[in-house]
């Protein structure tokens, strides 16, 4: 196809909307608000609350122009979400081991939850 | 040797079309496994499944008591008893619902995410959650509470 000697190819003009790095009209950061809302309702774990709370600094600090601040909002978001899960995962399996361990002593009953 | 012309990265490719939609897929299926398990395994008979933690721990309901047994009433086509045990929690999937199809398709143009909801509607939903939880937990007022 190209023969020695053509000319290099033009570098490829700057794109826009400039999707992944700032500005208006680019991509707001992720505010994770759908974990969030998972962990309140589902976990359980009033960290869902919080996790509210970061979702909604992502999008305020958005709109006011605040590019970095809601970066920074979204990473605490995120990272909040991830440990929200974790101790979800970890009280369940914890629960796990309690009643098993509750029924190796053959004690019972489990009522009112969830 | 010619010389190296730094060049800006090329921009990141949005996958699209169906290889876009493997992540939706899976995430439909987990909802759907995770329903039918919700669905077929009572969470209306004790021991089925863990007592909340909150509940367990502080006798008080938190804003999430009652989702299984909601999610188990819809499943069974009872909005009304799900509504009676977690009126939060129809809103939830309801919204969820609308956001999964929105990613969805959002995914399968390759169009990032171009708008956020106003900061006001996330700090209502707080403060929603925090009023539904307060609300809740008001003795003998057993309309919110999933019992």
């Amino acid at each position: 196809m190209s023969d020695y000697g053509t000319p290099p190819p033009p570098p490829p003009p700057p794109y826009t909307p400039d999707y992944y790095s700032s500005g208006a009209g680019g991509a707001p950061p992720p505010n994770y608000l759908v974990w969030a809302i998972l962990s309140t309702v589902l976990c359980c774990l009033p960290l869902g609350v919080v996790s509210i709370v970061f979702a909604a600094q992502v999008n305020s600090k958005w709109a006011a122009g605040d590019v970095a601040g809601a970066r920074e909002a979204s990473n605490k978001a995120k990272n909040f979400a991830m440990w929200s899960a974790i101790a979800g995962v970890v009280a369940g399996i914890l629960w796990l081991v309690f009643v098993v361990a509750l029924g190796s002593f053959g004690s019972s009953s489990m009522s009112n939850g969830y | 040797m010619t010389t190296v012309v730094p060049q800006r990265p090329a921009p990141p490719v949005v996958a699209r079309g169906y290889g876009a939609l493997r992540v939706p897929g899976l995430v439909l299926a987990a909802a759907v496994a995770a329903t039918s398990v919700v669905a077929t395994v009572d969470p209306n008979q004790p021991g089925h499944y863990p007592t909340c933690p909150f509940l367990a721990v502080t006798g008080y309901y938190c804003p999430g008591c009652g989702s299984l047994r909601a999610l188990h009433d819809l499943a069974h086509g009872d909005v009304v008893g799900a509504l009676a045990r977690n009126p939060l929690m129809v809103l939830a999937t309801s919204g969820l619902l609308v956001a999964f199809v929105l990613w969805t398709r959002r995914r399968w143009r390759g169009l990032p995410r171009t708008w956020a909801a106003p900061a006001s509607v996330l700090y209502g939903l707080l403060a929603l959650v925090l009023a539904f939880w307060v609300l809740r937990n008001v003795p003998g007022w057993t309309w919110l509470s999933p019992a």
